[in-house]
């Protein structure tokens, strides 16, 4: 086989002529399809090009336009090498034609509204979505079988017969039936059915390429069918990368160098974002000058430290990268320290330990909307539980004699100097039990040789902890600040909902301001995108350096332990 | 299949004891299930005060002491009329009695010598002495009448302080004995009783039942496409040779470290392009891919041994049977914990709703928005909050129960790989 596909391609001539006499009846139509779309896909590129088709500018014309060139092209040197019996005009004839299939099935059903249609399907789906329930229930009866002896098979039968019976219902229920009506009702119109035909068409080249017979008659070698299968295993996924990720990342980052509100032209205002992010100004203030006096325009007071005067043209991202640091720096370390303690105290062979790690991981599946609101009423200054549980602690604290302290009820919500504060407490509540599990997990991979030698030499389960436990758990422990750091950094929904909408979600005074809350705010609610994206793409960098830290601490770690 | 589970467990079982150290004093054993146990009421105590919360009435819940368990005053009938139950002294001793008449006329007597042991009692049932005493209170001396107060039985003589008014108590079993007392600090008599009306009160608001069904199906369909795509990615990954497929892999590696935020602007703008925005399509479709999903799968896929596929024949259509009858089915656990991970994210998501889908938009609405919504409309009603939020809570903590083992130890070991 191998042979046969080297001859091919470097005598394209003979074989060409000898192809026309025992080509299959499909054969000429595929590549003619091929040829069809090279055609179509070039004048397509060249009209979006002048900008005649579609009407696009700026740097979409010119990625649309070169990615139409670049796939007529392609089909172009496949319909050659199709005549020529090459794998490769097989290979670009089967990925040009799911290529169409897919983009024009796209725009058929764009068309069609079955994308924006799940809301139909959302209002079908709420009168039947107690039959999930009975699918469940059949699920569960299959799965437990086992335990009805002699008649588990007839158990498992019968469970699986609700639980297909129970589908069945609920496909009917939210409008399989009425759906492919409507779906072929609307296939007439003109603006569907014209994708929709190229579509089928691309769909039909595709599978006739596919097909082994076609494999043979191009010579397919084993190496080069794992390569297509590989694309094609791989395309629902490397589209879902480049359309919802590598797409709006490049999209983001062109964004962060213009001025847009979303709606109208966008702007290049080259690096002005970054610059009104960073925009410092250091100065001092004479005698008899107000501060006002020596700010340049546009520029607010930051610090000022006697006549010293920091000022930034974007007062806020400073005010949110301090609260953001600040957080950090608390919070991560009441997220992991105690899980680090909780784990090895988990780690004892005791009995009821998967009870504790399973409460303890409860937090982190209830979502952190509900836990945050949760808190919000807790917080209340007067009719609280923190407050009250403070109350009654410091009562017991002042039952000792001589003792008599005024016990702290802060308004934890309303004043700016605890508001931080009580976000870092809902966050290292909600992110222990998971960093616990993380701990646990790493310290089970601990070899037990090594606590067996440290035993033998008379040390005690602190001397184990310290000198064993913890260093050997330096890995995991990099992996579990890492993503709490990361995750915290990000901050946005503790405060977001502990302080909206009684008040702006970055808290009294902006005490809770963050980077993502000001992205926010200035993409989503003042508009301006641009510069939204350019504080995204801030914010990424400080996660980017954190990460690189991460990876370079890490693989310092894996020189020196040799592991 | 049960029993090899059943060795790998016992198995496990005996490699934990021998690595982890051993605990001998019963005295560190205890101390340990003390903080274990101390920290798991820390992490149950705001689900409690939720569970409870989410029955009381609105006044209960703005309660100062505030108390876990819903309460209700508890009402008597005396002579035909429906009447709240208060703990008051009568004859000296502290009775459960029905308030039968309020606003009446009274005065709040104290000992001359100890004006804070303060006794509230009607003017009409006491008699006046003449005589008066000056007292000093807060730095000004004041003079004050001496009455015949009748205080448990006996007549005692006391300063009046000031004017009040009191309630006049009656013990329903006994109508003869009866006292009064001020009725805003008098004890009401309380029971536990449970509003669950709260429940269907709050799916009736805005749409709160729909914006759960709509979660759920928005979940259903994120969970199914990410393993579809993941499989199929893992798969393509891991046991494929194609160009690119390692350079495309680091890419995918390093998107995983990429913030949601940075895509967050595009994608809204490429969702108002589409005419997708502010429809429940806007939550499922960009979301059935995730690089870390597609990294899950191929690294238990490269676990998978290879003579197992190399026993089926490998050509081009039968890749795909592989897959699914020989990959597919050994990849359970791998499968669970994407499927865990997936179901979170879906379930849990508010920033990307919060943009994409108008907050007036009820019929695409899900549960994070709903419940945020319902936390700014109802913030005079926390019990409504609460059993929103319980109501939220129910299908992620019955999938946790469920699959339990799945969340906790797979989650742990895929992290860390």
């Amino acid at each position: 086989m191998t042979e046969r596909s080297i001859t091919t391609e470097h005598e394209p001539g003979p074989v060409l002529q000898d192809s026309q006499s025992d080509a299959p009846r499909w054969f000429l139509p595929v590549v003619a399809l091929l040829a069809l779309t090279a055609v179509g896909a070039l004048v397509a590129g060249v009209l979006v090009f002048t900008g005649t088709l579609w009407g696009l500018n700026g740097l979409a014309r010119l990625l649309v336009g070169a990615f139409l060139i670049a796939i007529g092209g392609g089909a172009a040197l496949g319909v050659r090498d199709s005549l020529a019996r090459a794998h490769r005009g097989r290979a670009i004839g089967v990925l040009v034609n799911y290529l169409v299939a897919i983009v024009f099935g796209f725009v058929a059903l764009q068309n069609m509204g079955v994308f924006i249609g799940l809301d139909a399907l959302g209002d079908r789906f709420f009168n039947a979505v107690w039959l999930l329930l009975v699918i469940a229930l059949g699920w569960i009866l299959a799965s437990q079988s086992e335990r009805f002896g002699t008649r588990a098979a007839t158990v498992n039968r019968v469970g699986r017969w609700i639980a297909a019976i129970g589908g069945l219902v609920l496909l009917v229920g939210v409008g399989l039936i009425p759906g492919v009506i409507e779906f072929f009702v609307r296939l007439i119109a003109l603006d569907v059915f014209i994708p929709f035909a190229i579509a089928v068409a691309g769909g039909a080249g595709f599978w006739m390429l596919r097909r082994d017979e076609a494999a043979a008659l191009f010579g397919t070698t084993q190496d080069q069918a794992e390569a297509l299968d590989g694309f094609l295993f791989a395309s629902p996924n490397v589209l879902g990368f480049l359309a919802f990720f590598a797409g709006p990342l490049i999209f983001s980052f062109y964004v962060s160098f213009t001025s847009w509100d979303g709606l109208t032209d966008i702007q290049w205002i080259g690096l002005d974002n970054y610059a009104r992010i960073f925009g410092l100004q250091f100065t001092s203030v004479g005698d008899g000058q107000a501060v006002t006096d020596v700010l340049k325009q546009n520029y607010q007071e930051l610090i000022r430290w006697g006549d010293f005067v920091i000022a930034a043209r974007d007062r806020l991202f400073w005010v949110g990268l301090r609260n953001i640091i600040v957080f950090s720096v608390t919070a991560v370390p009441l997220a992991v320290f105690p899980g680090l303690v909780l784990a090895a105290f988990l780690n004892q062979k005791l009995p009821g330990v998967k009870f504790f790690r399973a409460v303890y991981f409860i937090p982190a599946v209830a979502g952190v909307v509900g836990i945050s609101l949760i808190w919000k009423q807790m917080f209340n200054a007067t009719v609280g539980f923190v407050n009250f549980g403070i109350v009654k602690l410091f009562d017991l604290i002042n039952l000792v004699p001589g003792v008599d302290v005024v016990e702290p009820v802060p308004e934890w919500l309303s004043n700016s100097r605890v508001a931080l504060f009580s976000v870092v407490i809902v966050f290292a509540w909600q992110a222990v039990g998971f960093n616990t599990v993380l701990f646990l997990a790493g310290m089970q991979g601990i070899s037990a040789s090594l606590y067996e030698a440290a035993s033998i030499d008379g040390a005690g389960a602190w001397s184990k902890f310290w000198n064993i436990t913890v260093p050997m758990l330096r890995p995991t422990t990099l992996f579990v600040v890492a993503t709490t750091t990361i995750l915290a950094l990000q901050l946005f929904n503790e405060p977001f909902i502990l302080f909206s909408p009684q008040q702006q979600p970055s808290g009294p005074n902006n005490a809770t301001l963050t980077p993502v809350i000001q992205l926010y705010q200035e993409g989503f609610q003042r508009f301006n995108q641009g510069f939204a994206s350019a504080l995204a793409w801030v914010l990424f960098g400080i996660i980017f350096s954190i990460t690189i830290l991460y990876f370079r601490r890490q693989r310092e770690d894996d020189g020196t332990l040799g592991t | 299949m049960t029993t090899t589970a059943q060795q790998t467990r016992a198995e496990k079982r005996a490699a934990k004891k021998a690595k982890s150290g051993s605990v001998t004093s019963v005295w560190t054993k205890v101390g340990i299930y003390l903080v274990l146990s101390l920290v798991a009421a820390m992490m149950l105590f705001p689900f409690i005060f939720m569970l409870g919360t989410s029955a009381k009435t609105a006044s209960d819940s703005f309660r100062f002491p505030p108390r876990v368990l819903p309460r209700d005053p508890v009402l008597s009938e005396f002579q035909g009329e429906v009447v709240p139950l208060f703990v008051v002294p009568i004859a000296g001793q502290d009775r459960s009695a029905a308030l039968v008449e309020e606003g009446i006329r009274a005065g709040l007597f104290a000992p001359s010598d100890n004006l804070q042991e303060t006794y509230a009692w009607p003017l009409d049932l006491v008699e006046a002495t003449g005589a008066t005493v000056d007292v000093v209170i807060e730095g000004e001396t004041e003079t004050l009448e001496i009455f015949r107060v009748p205080v448990n039985a006996e007549v005692v003589e006391l300063a009046k302080i000031r004017n009040t008014s009191v309630g006049r108590f009656v013990d329903v079993d006994n109508p003869s004995a009866e006292g009064f007392g001020v009725v805003r600090t008098s004890q009401p008599v309380e029971e536990i009783s449970f509003h669950w009306s709260n429940y269907s009160e709050v799916l009736g608001i805005r749409s709160f039942d729909r914006a759960i069904t709509n979660t759920i199906l928005v979940t259903i369909l994120v969970v199914g496409g990410q393993i579809f795509t993941s499989i199929m990615g893992g798969y393509a990954f891991a046991r494929l040779k194609w160009t690119g497929r390692d350079k495309l892999f680091v890419m995918y590696l390093g998107s995983i470290m990429i913030p949601f935020v940075v895509l967050i602007i595009p994608l809204f703008q490429i969702m108002v392009k589409l005419d997708w925005n502010n429809t429940l399509g806007v939550l499922v479709w960009p979301f059935f891919y995730t690089a870390y999903g597609t990294f899950l799968m191929r690294q238990f896929f490269l676990s998978i041994p290879k003579d197992l596929e190399e026993a089926a024949v490998v050509d081009g259509a039968k890749r795909w049977r592989i897959l699914w009858t020989i990959f597919v089915p050994l990849s359970w656990p791998a499968i669970a914990t994407l499927a865990t991970f997936s179901f979170l994210y879906a379930w849990n998501s508010f920033i990307w709703p919060l943009v994409a889908v108008d907050i007036g938009n009820e019929d695409s609405s899900v549960l994070t928005i709903a419940l945020s919504t319902l936390g700014g409309q109802g913030a005079d009603q926390p019990q409504l909050i609460f059993a929103g939020v319980t109501l939220a809570m129910v299908v992620p903590m019955l999938v946790f129960i469920a699959a339990q083992k799945y969340f906790v130890e797979n989650v742990a070991s895929s992290g860390l790989k």
